[in-house]
């Protein structure tokens, strides 16, 4: 990505109107999508009466007990507890298996490791929604529905198309020279995985973990289907969950606004720690 | 022929030793990563053309009825209605989100400010569009920040946006407002690969903005287009949470059938309670997804496939 600081003068377009207005429209955009999410933030500490009355208002008080009562009563505390777990355990393990399958697939070509790979890329193409009822069914005879262990293994299995797809293509762009080197030195392959592509591998395989991260934080239809009671939740399904409820409880935006935050914050975080490494690997390789 | 050419010079090249050493590893290296997918994702698949050729509430005996399901699914009016829904959102957002993103491009290209915008407009690609549903009904009740907004201009009447019959077009334009700046970030990755010097054959030339948009950007970009097209062709069809939420808590627990897309009514045929779940309707209507999915990305492979151009 490089920034493009000075813009080179044979690229620079003559101003316009119509430029301009796209400028001020993009602004504008933009402005309001960051308004917005500081908007929740900040109502997120008001109490839902003040809320109804002055959606613009800022908190009288620093208020935390939309906070409390999201955390308590909304059976938001266990969510993110599960959340966390599985979003952890889940990705961890999705390296932990596919790295070396990505390696192997990425340095070794023969026809059958091409039709492997081939066999997991068409994994890309399926939408989740095909394979939902199966593996309700089959999770059901393994006594695994409202598990989050079974949650874990379905999220590994879903994410392993496009973590093998990224990190195949990832080791196939590091140099193969140094670990040449090394089994003429003698060291054996899983020695060589190891000590010579996995730290040359370091900035692809975090990339692949993040994004994995933030896919299984954000999972919701299997979630949905697949956690049945309340004690199970992840965050998602807790959050529909509780904005249901409120046909029968009354509106409680803030508390809402409370259970938004903590869907949205961590996955902001992320972004700000790590982001500019997130958009390259969602885009970079892209069209290659 | 290539490959066979390539491996038989590396034979002789050192790399055939670690080669050799490796393809022991098969098993233990691919085998876990073949096995989880193996039995958690390519056997529910084909278990689902399965279940889609019987009749069966979920439990108890399956009673084979072949097509019947398909043909039941596809006379089905709340199909009919959600597979529609799922076409505009894939076709109408579609065409929106690219004509947006290829703009903002153009603009943001040479923009004041453009990393930040990059940055903030690729964020809502990493938020559960569950959270834009929830969202949209602060926003748009009728006593939320957009009427309240409205009525600072003297807007009295405003439309009653989560009316049934305006929730669609609603969800296609929050859909469309958070997904456009994630094709534009890829899209601009494509553009930034076009080397300064062929503006400068541009500029020098005296091509117009227009002819070099023709003639140079949109050429050396063509691939990226054609990424892009397969992924919200991959995503468009899974679209499920913001429609399950959109406006916030409806009485029945279940969106509106207007608002359906073939993913809601899959799910809600099989789980939402409301009647007998028929698993193998639900399953049917997800196959047709599948059917139209592949032939689509076929047909886009075909499109966009073309020699890439080196520069």
């Amino acid at each position: 990505m490089a920034a493009a600081t000075s813009i080179h003068p044979a690229m620079r377009d003559k101003p316009s109107v119509l430029r301009s207005i796209w400028i001020g429209i993009i602004w504008i955009a933009v402005v309001l999508g960051v308004a917005l999410l500081v908007w929740v933030v900040i109502q997120s500490f008001r109490p839902t009466a003040e809320i109804l009355d002055q959606p613009f208002g800022l908190p009288s008080e620093f208020d935390v007990s939309n906070w409390v009562t999201a955390w308590t009563q909304g059976n938001f505390a266990m969510a993110t507890w599960n959340s966390v777990w599985v979003t952890l355990v889940s990705s961890v393990l999705t390296i932990l298996v596919a790295v070396p399958a990505a390696y192997y697939l990425g340095r070794v070509e023969t026809p059958l490791t091409r039709g492997i790979t081939m066999y997991f890329i068409l994994g890309l193409g399926v939408p989740v929604q095909v394979i939902l009822i199966p593996l309700f069914v089959i999770l059901n005879e393994l006594n695994l529905i409202d598990s989050l262990i079974g949650l874990n293994l379905v999220y590994i299995a879903i994410s392993m198309p496009f973590t093998v797809f990224l990190l195949t293509a990832f080791f196939r762009t590091l140099p193969i020279e140094v670990e040449e080197a090394a089994a003429l030195d003698g060291a054996g392959s899983i020695k060589t995985l190891i000590l010579i592509a996995l730290p040359l591998a370091k900035g692809g395989i975090l990339t692949a973990f993040i994004l994995q991260v933030i896919a299984h934080w954000n999972e919701t239809l299997l979630a949905l289907t697949l956690m049945q009671t309340p004690t199970k939740y992840t965050l998602p399904v807790a959050l529909i969950e509780f904005v249901s409820q409120q046909i029968y409880t009354g509106a409680d935006y803030g508390g809402t606004f409370a259970g938004i935050s903590l869907v949205v914050l961590p996955m902001l975080a992320i972004y700000v720690w790590i982001g500019g490494r997130l958009s390259e690997g969602l885009t970079v390789g892209i069209g290659k | 022929m290539p490959p066979l050419r390539r491996r038989r010079t590396r034979s002789s090249a050192p790399g055939s030793v670690i080669e050799n050493q490796r393809r022991k590893f098969l098993v233990p290296f691919v085998g876990p990563a073949f096995l989880f997918y193996t039995l958690l994702f390519v056997l529910p698949a084909i278990g689902a053309v399965w279940v889609s050729l019987h009749k069966w509430a979920g439990s108890g005996p399956m009673e084979f009825v072949g097509l019947r399901n398909y043909e039941r699914v596809i006379n089905d009016s709340q199909f009919q209605a959600a597979f529609v829904n799922t076409l505009l959102l894939l076709f109408v957002a579609g065409t929106a989100i690219f004509v947006l993103a290829f703009a903002l491009t153009m603009v943001l290209r040479t923009m004041w400010g453009r990393s930040a915008v990059r940055s903030i407009i690729f964020f809502p690609h990493l938020i559960n569009a569950l959270v834009f549903g929830v969202l949209a009904g602060f926003l748009f009740n009728p006593t939320g920040l957009v009427n309240t907004a409205l009525g600072w201009f003297g807007v009295d009447n405003p439309p009653l946006w989560l009316a049934k019959e305006n929730i669609f077009p609603l969800i296609m334009a929050t859909v469309i407002f958070t997904t456009t700046g994630y094709y534009t970030t890829i899209i601009m990755a494509g553009v930034d690969r076009i080397p300064p010097y062929l503006y400068e054959d541009c500029a020098l030339a005296g091509a117009t903005p227009f002819q070099r948009l023709w003639h140079v950007v949109i050429p050396l970009t063509w691939d990226v287009f054609g990424t892009c097209a397969i992924l919200w062709t991959l995503s468009s069809i899974k679209i499920f949470e913001i429609i399950w939420v959109f406006g916030g808590s409806s009485g029945a627990g279940i969106p509106p059938v207007e608002s359906w897309t073939s993913a809601v009514y899959t799910y809600v045929t099989a789980f939402s309670g409301q009647s007998t779940p028929a698993f193998g309707a639900a399953t049917a209507s997800a196959v047709i997804s599948l059917l139209l999915v592949s032939v689509l990305v076929v047909f886009l492979r075909r499109v966009f496939r073309r020699e890439a151009i080196e520069f």
